[in-house]
């Protein structure tokens, strides 16, 4: 049986937002420690890693481990019923063919329930190894949205520079070219602006941006965005959420041919 | 051709042996193609009014058409192609081979008649039939192939088993034909319906040869034999055997020695034709003569175009459009030089399910296929039913 109490339904709201223009179905897997997901998109370029532990809710409750298959375009529907400051309860049986939603109004008395339909779905999981990262940045979400946006209009793809100097993010199109280049930043009135570059080696890696610019859907969940890079892995775009709970991407770099 | 109902067998006894999904789910692949087979469906499906398409000469230009095109999608959708042309047939399908020139003799036969007689549509089916590869399709198409920067190998014997070979060997992701025989060849991934058009809509099929195995609960040898029963281009069919039979006969049997035996007992009453060399057709099937993957001619390189060869050859010789023939060089030209996006797989490995997972899942598709078995059998007595009523009574 699992009970799960969120305070403010909107936390799940954006996440859901967030990942079903990447992934079409997933599991949620519900064991004691939280609800985790994780699945691929359909061309297998990237990987939403979900965790919302349990600290994040109140309470918090899950005897037994379920995997919950859910349709996200389905989830999304219901969960639009769903103001974002309601009180959001999820609960489903051991062997559940339903996955139940309760929102209630904290202003007034009013309560909805919602019943939504489950699907076995035989998913893939993919071990994701331990990674010392050659370069960590950390910058407010809305900085990296607006990159990606920006360079998103000259370009399919952004190659990341990270050296001492700073990281840089320049592409090259049919119109032109362009780069932003951002340095370690301390802002001590408003510490949500700081950019923050750890770097052991210098890196460089391309990236697609129209799937970067998917990913910073994410941008409401958090306001800072941590982009982890070394040569030749993954890219890891995490979006921080209260009480250890996390929502992180891995975007496959582009290569150039090994012809 | 192929492998009959192979692929209803596997629909039904391992759903989970294939996948259906848009092409560019494959970007980033290299795939072996058969081209032979990808020419002979251009010639029959690449028309105009039931017509083969011609340039102002009367040549037939349609396997150009379709390759050209064909492989303009492929490639935009960032899969790198390598096609393998057919060598000489094995002696085993001379048999075959034999038939299917009579059958072709019959349809020109009869597609003279029917152009005297017929209707419009009897000579269209008549001249379908009449369609055949010949060595100046090949040639032509492996011309084309070099202008368009597109690797190929011609086979010392069956493409297919050559591309077989090649995804065996890691040096493409999968075997890419209509022909079932591929799994037999032990390719591990068959692409089914790339070089089809567009305009079909056919998602492309992925089939797995491991899961296949798994789910017939088979190991490749009895696979292939259970192939050979179900009658593949080498040996005649036994009259009698469908892919229910031939499913059962395995599972009974075990090896087509003891069916064999069986039969010479007069345990199981089939008729196995005089002629019947099933042995060697195993033997095609398991060491087929095929070029070694780490031979020279299997280093592909995939290069720029040659704009001023291709339109020389399509535009001047064949007749096709300049502007169509220069945007899809341009074409070639940019997918080549655009960096290639890598695949997530190719960092992180999946994790194997453990035992409970896949004693669970199994235990899934066996509720699934009991279900599906259910239901086709009510539908049938429904059906039975309907028919049983006379009419007009309803």
């Amino acid at each position: 049986m699992l009970e799960a109490r969120l305070e403010q339904a909107d936390l799940l709201k954006k996440v859901v937002d967030a990942i079903k223009d990447l992934v079409q179905d997933c599991n949620f897997d519900c064991n004691d420690s939280g609800l985790a997901l994780q699945a691929m998109d359909n061309s297998h370029v990237a990987l939403v890693s979900m965790m919302l532990k349990a600290e994040s809710f109140s309470p918090y409750r899950c005897d037994r481990n379920i995997a919950l298959g859910v349709n996200l375009t389905s989830l999304t529907k219901v969960l639009r019923a769903a103001q974002n400051e309601d009180i959001l309860t999820l609960k489903a049986e051991d062997a559940p063919d339903v996955l139940n939603l309760v929102f209630e109004s904290s202003g007034n008395d009013r309560l909805s329930e919602y019943d939504l339909k489950l699907m076995d779905i035989d998913q893939e999981h993919l071990g994701i190894p331990d990674t010392e990262y050659a370069a960590t940045i950390s910058m407010p979400s809305t900085e990296f949205r607006r990159i990606c946006v920006d360079l998103m209009a000259l370009s399919e793809s952004v190659s990341i520079e990270a050296s001492k100097d700073g990281v840089k993010f320049s592409c090259t199109g049919d119109i032109g070219n362009g780069a932003v280049t951002l340095r370690s930043h301390n802002n001590v009135e408003n510490p949500e602006l700081n950019v923050d570059i750890e770097l052991s080696e210098p890196v460089a890696l391309t990236f697609s941006l129209k799937y970067l610019v998917n990913f910073c859907k994410a941008s409401g969940l958090s306001k800072s965005v941590k982009l982890c890079l070394s040569n030749e892995v993954p890219l890891l775009v995490e979006y921080g959420l209260d009480g250890g709970s996390y929502l992180r991407f891995y975007l496959a770099p582009k290569i150039g041919d090994d012809e | 051709m192929g492998i009959k109902q192979l692929f209803s067998i596997i629909k039904e006894e391992a759903p989970d042996a294939f996948k259906e999904g848009e092409i560019k789910n494959q970007f980033g692949r290299k795939v072996a193609i058969d081209a032979s087979m990808s020419i002979y469906s251009f010639l029959i499906a690449v028309r105009s009014g039931g017509e083969m398409l011609t340039n102002e000469e009367g040549e037939t230009t349609s396997h150009l058409m379709g390759m050209f095109y064909r492989t303009l999608r492929i490639v935009d959708n960032g899969i790198k192609p390598v096609y393998v042309f057919d060598g000489a047939p094995p002696k085993l399908k001379s048999g075959e081979l034999a038939k299917r020139f009579q059958r072709k003799a019959e349809a020109t036969e009869g597609l003279e008649e029917a152009k005297e007689t017929g209707t419009a549509e009897d000579i269209e089916k008549f001249s379908r039939r009449t369609v055949r590869v010949t060595r100046e399709h090949n040639v032509e198409c492996q011309r084309l192939l070099k202008l368009m920067g597109i690797p190929y190998i011609i086979a010392p014997t069956e493409a297919e088993a050559q591309c077989a070979a090649l995804a065996r060997a890691g040096k493409v992701y999968a075997a890419a034909s209509e022909d079932m025989d591929t799994l037999c060849f032990d390719s591990p991934v068959l692409l089914r319906h790339l070089t089809f058009s567009e305009q079909r809509k056919e998602p492309i099929q992925e089939i797995f040869l491991e899961k296949v195995l798994d789910g017939l609960n088979m190991d490749r040898k009895q696979f292939v034999d259970l192939c050979i029963l179900l009658g593949c281009d080498y040996l005649d069919p036994i009259p009698k055997v469908g892919p229910h039979t031939a499913l059962k006969l395995i599972r009974e049997h075990g090896t087509l020695e003891n069916f064999v035996a069986a039969v010479a007992a007069g345990k199981a009453k089939f008729v196995i034709p005089e002629d019947w060399p099933f042995a060697d057709a195993r033997e095609l099937f398991f060491n087929p003569d095929v070029r070694d993957a780490d031979h020279s001619d299997c280093e592909f390189k995939w290069g720029a175009p040659d704009m001023d060869g291709l339109i020389q050859f399509l535009v001047t010789e064949k007749g096709f459009s300049e502007d169509r023939v220069k945007a899809g060089a341009a074409r070639l030209t940019k997918n080549l030089k655009s960096s290639q996006q890598a695949r997530l797989e190719g960092f992180f490995k999946p994790i194997p399910k453990t035992d409970e997972e896949v004693k669970g899942l199994k235990r899934k598709n066996d509720e699934k296929i009991e279900k599906a078995r259910k239901k086709a059998k009510e539908e049938k007595k429904e059906k039975a039913k309907a028919k049983a009523k006379p009419r007009g009574t309803a």
